[in-house]
C-alpha cells in the first residue's frame, strides 16, 4: 500500500507503520493457528514438497488402515483354521481310539462325533470377517460351503455324501457283493475269478503268486482280467498258498492268501485239501467267496467309501463332480459327469485355477502385496473335511458282521489320507502363509509410524511454526512498533504551529 | 516627491505581503489535498516613477522536481502493475486453499486415493465402494469449483478492463480540455498554477492505468503517449473502447479476430477516427491494464490449463486402453494388423518405426477427428516431443480412413492396407528396406464398464465421455476442469467400480488395483502448454508428482508478484518522498513564512506610520 505523505510528514514513515502492522496480524494469525501461511506462496521454496509429502503420508494412513483391516481379518481366519486342526486332531484321535473298540456302538460313537465335528468345521470354514467369507476365495460375499444337511443328505434333487457312497458302493460291490468278481468253475478241477466287466469299479486283478503244488496258476489276463487255478494236476499240499493281488478303488491295494490245509472245516482263508482235486477246487472256490466276499465287505467298502467321498469332494462350480454312471449301478460300467442339478456342491466360493492366497491381496506398502486369500476346498483344508465327512457318512450298522473290520479298513484309510502324502499342502501350510502374511502388514506398519513421524517433522518445519519463535518476534515487534509510533506522534507533535504563541 | 513614493512603496509591499500570505494560507490548507504543489510568491522589485522602487508579485511559482516527477509517473504505472497482479495472484492462490487442509485439491485428490487404496483391500464392502463415489465426487466438485473461480478471476480482470478504460477515458479528457485552457492563459497566475496540478493529477490517475509517456511544449501544454509511441493525447483526447464481454469461459480466450474471441479487446480511437488495437499492437505494457490483460490472457489461462492437464489425466488414465497389432507378414512385406473400429474421436493409432538408412527409431501418431475443418493437426496435440502428428477425419467412414492413414506414413516408405473388416494393416517396404515398422499400436477410450478390462469411463465431461476429441471449437480437454463429473453410471451402481466383466468375483480386487495405481504411480505425459516442462522435455511423472509441479509453480508466481510489488512499492514510496520533499506543503515553513511576513507587513505599516508622522512635522510647521 503505498502512502502519499501526510502534512508534510515522511510518507516512508507511514508506510512502514503499516508494514509493521500488517507482519503483526500475521504473526498473531501463525500463533492462532500453527500454521506458517494459509497459502502455498507463503510456504517459500519447499512448498512443492509439502505437496509430495502430504501425499505420502495419507497414503501411508491408507496403507495402516488397510493392514489394519487385514490384520482383523488373518486374525479371523486363524483362529478358524486352528480350531479346524484341532478338530481335524480329535477325529484321527477318535479314529485310533475306535480301532480298537469293537463294539458297534463304539464305532457308531465315533461316527457321531465326527459328524458333530465336521458341522463345526463347516460353519468355521463360512467364518466372516466382517461381511467378507474368508474361505471362499475372491467370492467373498458367499459362504465358502454348503450346510452339513444339505452336503451329508442332499439337497431336493441334489444328492448328497451319503447318496454317492452308497451308489458308489453298490457300483463298487456289484450284485453278489463280491467286488465285481465272477467266482466260477469252468471245469470241475478248475476255478476261475473273472472282473465282470472293463470298469473303474470293485477289486482288479493285479497279480496272483502260487506256491501250491500240483496246481497251474495262470493270469491274471485279458480284458476285462481273469485267472484261473487249474488243479487237474492234483492236489496241493498242506500249508501251500496262493496270494492274489487286488487294486482297489481308492488306489489301495489289498492281499488276499488262501492256504491249503487238511483241517476240516477250515480256518478262515484256508481251504480244506479234498480226497481228489474236484472236492479240493470246490472247497477252493467257496474259500474264495468267503474270502472275497469279506474282503468286499470290510476294504473293498472302505476303499470304494473313500473314493466315492474323493470325488464328492473334488468338485466345485468349475469342476462337476464324477458319479457313477446309473441307474442301475451294481452292474454300472463307466463313471458319468454330474451337474449342480444332480449333486450337492460342497465348495460354494470361487472356484479359479489361480492360487488361492492371491484372491485376496492388500497394498501395505507402496512396494509391498500380502496375499491371505484362501479358499475352502484347498488339500489342506480339504483332507480334513472330506475325511471326516467320510468317516460320518459311511454307514455300519449293528448288524453287519464285519463291522469292525470294516471300522478298521475305513480308519486306517482315512488316517492315512488325513495325515496326507508328503508334499501335499497341509493345513499348517496354510497357516504358515497367513502368519508370514500378517508378519508382513505389521512390519510395513511399523516402518510406516517412524516414516510417518519423520514426515510429519519434515512437514511441521516447512508448514509449521514455533510458538516460542512467534511469541518472541512478536514481542520485538511490539516493541519496534511501539517506538515507531512514539517516534511519528512526537514528528507530529513537533510542528511549529504548536509554538506560535 | 519621494515621500509619497515612500508611501507608495509601502502599499505596495503591504499588498505584496497580503498576496503572499493569502498563498501561505492557500498552502496550509491545502496540505492534505492529493496532487496539491506547494506554491511561492515571486517578487520582484519594479522601479516607480523617477528614483522610487517598489514590489510586486509576478508569478505564482510550483515548487516540484519535474524530473524526478517524470520518473514518478514511469513507477507509477510499474507499481499499479505489480500490485494489480500481486491481489490478483493472491486471490489466486486462496483457490488452491491452504496447504493440507481440507479445502485443498491435494487433500481433496489424496482422500481419493485413500478410498482407492481401501477399496482395493475390501472390493466386496459397499461402504468402500460407497467412499470412492462419494470422495470422487467432491474431487470433481473441488475441480469444478477451482476453475469456476479462476474464470471468476478472468472475469474480474474483464469488469477491471472495464473501469480502467472508463477511467483512463475520464483522465485523456480531462487533460486534453486542460490543456485547451491553459493555451488560453499565458500567464503565471494562481489559476494556471492550479490548473497545472490538476492535469498533473489526471496524468498520475493515467499513469497508474497504463505507461505513458508525458512531453511538455509550449504554451503550458503536453502531450501524451504511450511508451510504444501510439499518442493518448494532443490537443484532443483519443478514446479507448473496450468491448467488454458479460461472461468468460475457459474456452473463452482473446483473438484478434472479435467474433473468436471470448474475451474484450481494447480499441484506441483517435480523434481523426483511426482505430487501433491496443491488446493486439501489445502497446500497453505496464499499469493496471496492463497487470489485467496479462492475468486474463496469460497468468490465469494457464492455471485453467494446468487443472485441464490434471482433469484430463485423471480422465484419461482410467478410461484409456492400449492396445498392440499383432505381427503379420505379407509376401515379401512384414508389419502389424490392429483393429481401428473401437477408436473414438480423439483417440490414437501409433505407429513406431526405425528409418534403416540412419537407424534411427521415430513415431508416428494418427488422431482420429471426425471434423476436417481441425486438419491438419499441430505435433502440440501430443505431449510426446518427438513424434509427427496426422489428423485421420473419420468423418468420411472407415473406407476412406485406410487411404488417409497411406497418404500419412507413405513418405516413410510404410504402406498402409485393409484386407478385411476394420482390420488396419501396416507393412514395410519389403525388399526395398528402407524402412522397419517396430510396433503399432492403438489407445482406446473404454465405453463400457464390463468389456473385461481393467479400464473404465470413470471421468466424464458433462455427461458425455471425454475422449481428447479435437473438434472445430478446439479441443475437448480445454477447460474440462470446469466440467468434469463422475460417471452417473458410477453413481447409481458403484459396484461397477469393482465389476469389469460379467461374473467378477466380489472380492475380486483388479480393477481397484488398476484404479490405485493409475492415480497414484503410473506416469504420463504433460503438454509444456502448461508451463510446466519445456516442449523438448514435457514433465513426465504421476497425477500427484504434477500436482506437486503445479502447486509449486503457481505458489512461485504468486511469490514473485509479491516479491515485485514489495520492491515496487519501496521505490514507489522512496520517489514519492523525494517529490513530496520539495512539492509538498511543509507546515513548518509555512509558519515561519506567516512570521516573516508578518514582520514584513509591520515593517511596511511601520514606514506608513513614519511617513504619515514626516507629513504631519511638515504640515505643522
Amino acid at each position: 500500500m503505498t502512502v502519499s505523505s501526510i502534512g508534510g510528514q515522511p510518507a516512508a514513515a507511514i508506510q512502514s507503520l503499516v508494514n509493521l502492522r500488517n507482519t503483526l496480524d500475521d504473526l498473531q494469525r501463525q500463533l492462532s493457528t500453527g500454521q506458517k501461511s494459509t497459502t502455498y506462496a507463503g510456504l517459500g521454496l519447499d512448498r512443492g514438497v509439502t505437496v509430495s509429502v502430504n501425499a505420502q503420508l495419507s497414503a501411508m494412513t491408507g496403507f495402516d488402515a488397510s493392514a489394519d483391516m487385514v490384520n482383523t481379518r488373518i486374525g479371523v481366519a486363524s483362529t478358524a483354521l486352528s480350531s479346524i486342526s484341532d478338530l481335524g486332531a480329535a477325529v484321527k484321535t477318535s479314529m485310533s481310539q475306535g480301532s480298537y473298540s469293537s463294539t458297534v456302538g463304539g464305532i457308531q460313537a465315533a461316527q457321531t462325533a465326527a459328524g458333530q465335528s465336521l458341522d463345526e468345521m463347516f460353519n468355521l470354514l463360512n467364518t466372516q470377517a466382517g461381511d467378507r467369507y474368508m474361505f471362499s476365495g475372491q467370492a467373498t460375499n458367499q459362504p465358502a460351503v454348503e450346510t452339513y444337511d444339505h452336503i451329508m443328505n442332499g439337497n431336493g434333487a441334489q444328492a448328497g455324501l451319503k447318496q454317492i457312497i452308497s451308489e458308489r458302493n453298490q457300483a463298487d460291490l456289484g450284485a453278489n457283493g463280491l467286488g465285481r468278481l465272477n467266482i466260477s468253475a469252468p471245469t470241475a478241477t478248475s476255478v476261475s475269478v473273472a472282473e465282470d466287466a472293463v470298469s473303474p469299479f470293485g477289486f482288479k486283478l493285479s497279480s496272483v503268486n502260487s506256491t501250491l503244488t500240483n496246481a497251474t496258476v495262470t493270469g491274471p489276463t485279458g480284458t476285462p482280467a481273469a485267472m484261473t487255478v487249474d488243479l487237474s494236476g492234483g492236489n496241493p499240499a498242506a500249508g501251500d498258498s496262493m496270494t492274489m493281488q487286488f487294486n482297489l478303488p481308492d488306489g489301495t491295494s489289498e492281499n488276499l492268501t488262501l492256504t491249503a490245509t487238511n483241517t476240516s472245516p477250515p480256518g478262515a482263508n484256508q481251504f480244506t485239501i479234498g480226497a481228489d482235486p474236484a472236492t479240493t477246487t470246490a472247497n477252493l472256490q467257496s474259500a474264495l467267496n468267503t474270502s472275497i466276499g469279506k474282503l468286499a465287505a470290510t476294504s473293498l467298502t472302505a476303499a470304494s467309501a473313500t473314493q466315492a467321498s474323493n470325488e464328492f469332494f473334488d468338485a466345485d462350480a468349475n469342476h462337476p463332480p464324477v458319479r457313477v454312471d446309473g441307474p442301475p449301478f451294481d452292474s454300472a460300467t463307466a463313471t458319468t459327469t454330474g451337474s449342480s442339478a444332480d449333486t450337492v456342491i460342497w465348495y460354494t466360493g470361487e472356484a479359479g485355477s489361480g492360487d488361492a492366497r492371491a484372491t485376496a491381496t492388500a497394498m501395505v506398502d507402496p512396494s509391498s502385496t500380502v496375499n491371505y486369500g484362501m479358499r475352502a476346498n484347498e488339500q489342506g483344508l480339504r483332507a480334513i473335511v472330506q475325511n471326516t465327512a467320510t468317516l460320518a457318512a459311511v454307514t455300519i450298522s449293528a448288524s453287519n458282521p464285519n463291522a469292525g473290520d470294516l471300522s478298521l479298513a475305513l480308519n486306517q484309510r482315512l488316517t492315512a489320507k488325513m495325515n496326507g502324502t508328503p508334499g501335499s499342502q497341509q493345513l499348517s501350510n496354510i497357516q504358515t502363509d497367513l502368519a508370514s502374511a500378517q508378519a508382513a502388514v505389521t512390519a510395513a506398519k511399523t516402518r510406516h509410524q517412524q516414516q510417518s513421524a519423520t514426515l510429519g517433522d519434515y512437514l511441521q518445519q516447512i508448514t509449521g511454526v514455533s510458538n516460542e519463535e512467534v511469541g518472541a518476534e512478536i514481542l520485538t515487534l511490539q516493541t519496534r512498533l511501539q517506538a515507531s509510533m512514539q517516534v511519528t506522534s512526537m514528528m507530529y507533535q513537533t510542528s511549529l504551529v504548536n509554538y506560535i504563541k | 516627491m519621494s515621500m509619497s513614493q515612500a508611501l507608495g512603496s509601502a502599499i505596495a509591499g503591504l499588498q505584496a505581503n497580503q498576496s503572499a500570505l493569502a498563498l501561505v494560507s492557500a498552502n496550509v490548507a491545502n496540505a492534505g489535498t492529493a496532487g496539491y504543489v506547494r506554491k511561492t510568491a515571486t517578487q520582484v522589485a519594479v522601479s516607480g516613477s523617477g528614483t522610487g522602487i517598489s514590489v510586486r508579485i509576478s508569478a505564482i511559482q510550483r515548487e516540484l522536481d519535474t524530473y524526478v516527477q517524470k520518473q514518478l509517473q514511469t513507477e507509477n504505472s510499474g507499481a499499479s502493475y505489480a500490485t494489480t497482479r500481486a491481489d490478483m495472484y493472491s486471490r489466486l492462490q486462496d483457490v488452491y486453499g491452504s496447504p493440507g487442509s481440507a479445502s485443498a485439491l491435494e487433500t481433496v485428490y489424496n482422500n481419493f486415493t485413500q478410498s482407492l487404496q481401501a477399496l482395493s483391500t475390501s472390493p466386496d464392502e459397499p461402504a468402500a465402494q460407497d467412499s470412492v463415489v462419494s470422495t470422487a465426487q467432491l474431487l470433481t466438485q473441488q475441480l469444478n469449483g477451482m476453475s469456476n473461480s479462476i474464470q471468476g478471476l478472468r472475469s474480474d480482470a474483464e469488469m477491471g478492463l472495464s473501469d480502467a478504460v472508463s477511467q483512463a477515458n475520464e483522465a485523456m479528457s480531462q487533460i486534453a480540455s486542460l490543456n485547451s485552457k491553459l493555451s488560453n492563459s499565458s500567464d503565471n497566475d494562481a489559476a494556471t498554477a492550479t490548473m497545472e496540478d490538476q492535469r498533473d493529477n489526471y496524468i498520475n490517475q493515467l499513469s497508474q492505468l497504463m505507461d505513458i509517456n508525458v512531453i511538455p511544449g509550449d504554451h503550458n501544454q503536453v502531450q501524451v503517449y504511450t511508451n510504444s509511441g501510439v499518442q493518448l493525447v494532443g490537443t484532443q483526447a483519443s478514446t479507448l473502447a473496450f468491448n467488454s464481454h458479460g461472461t468468460v469461459s475457459a474456452t473463452g480466450l482473446w483473438n484478434a479476430d472479435p467474433n473468436k474471441s471470448g474475451v474484450g479487446t481494447i480499441t484506441l480511437v483517435s480523434p481523426t477516427g483511426n482505430a487501433v488495437d491496443l491488446v493486439q499492437t501489445n502497446a500497453i505494457r505496464s499499469g493496471t491494464i496492463a497487470a489485467y490483460l496479462q492475468m486474463r490472457d496469460q497468468d490465469l489461462p494457464q492455471a485453467q490449463s494446468q487443472l485441464d492437464a490434471i482433469a484430463s489425466s485423471m480422465a484419461s488414465a482410467l478410461s484409456d486402453k492400449t492396445t498392440t497389432g499383432t505381427a503379420v507378414t505379407s509376401g515379401v512385406q512384414s508389419g502389424f494388423d490392429i483393429d481401428i473400429s473401437g477408436l473414438s474421436s480423439g483417440n490414437k493409432i501409433t505407429v513406431n518405426y526405425t528409418d534403416s538408412l540412419t537407424n534411427t527409431p521415430h513415431t508416428i501418431t494418427l488422431v482420429r477427428v471426425d471434423d476436417p475443418a481441425t486438419l491438419p493437426l499441430s505435433n502440440g496435440v501430443t505431449a510426446n516431443p518427438n513424434d509427427n502428428v496426422y489428423g485421420i477425419d473419420f468423418s468420411g467412414g472407415l473406407s476412406s480412413v485406410y487411404g488417409q492413414i497411406g497418404n500419412a506414413i507413405g513418405s516413410t516408405g510404410m504402406v498402409a492396407s485393409n484386407p478385411s473388416g476394420s482390420t488396419l494393416r501396416i507393412l514395410n517396404d519389403g525388399p526395398g528396406n528402407v524402412v522397419t515398422v517396430n510396433s503399432v499400436s492403438t489407445t482406446a477410450t473404454a465405453t463400457t464398464f464390463n468389456g473385461g478390462s481393467s479400464e473404465m469411463p470413470l471421468f466424464t465431461d458433462g455427461t458425455s465421455l471425454y475422449t481428447g476429441a479435437i473438434g472445430a471449437q478446439g479441443a475437448q480437454n480445454v477447460g474440462l476442469a470446469g466440467r468434469i463429473s463422475l460417471n452417473a453410471a458410477v453413481i447409481a451402481d458403484p459396484s461397477k467400480l469393482v465389476s469389469y466383466q460379467a461374473g467378477t468375483a466380489s472380492g475380486d480386487s483388479t480393477r481397484p488395483d488398476f484404479l490405485y495405481q493409475q492415480m497414484t504411480s503410473s506416469s504420463m505425459q504433460f503438454s509444456p502448454s502448461t508451463g510446466v516442462g519445456s516442449a523438448g522435455s514435457p514433465f513426465s511423472g504421476s497425477i500427484t508428482t504434477y500436482l506437486r509441479q503445479v502447486i509449486s509453480q503457481q505458489g512461485q508466481a504468486a511469490s514473485a508478484a509479491t516479491s515485485l510489488k514489495q520492491g515496487q512499492d519501496v521505490v514507489l514510496a522512496s520517489l514519492q518522498q523525494r517529490f513530496n520533499d520539495s512539492a509538498n506543503v511543509n507546515i513548518d515553513q509555512e509558519m515561519a513564512n506567516l512570521l516573516s511576513l508578518q514582520n514584513s507587513y509591520a515593517a511596511n505599516a511601520r514606514v506608513m506610520t513614519t511617513v504619515r508622522d514626516m507629513l504631519n512635522s511638515l504640515m505643522q510647521m
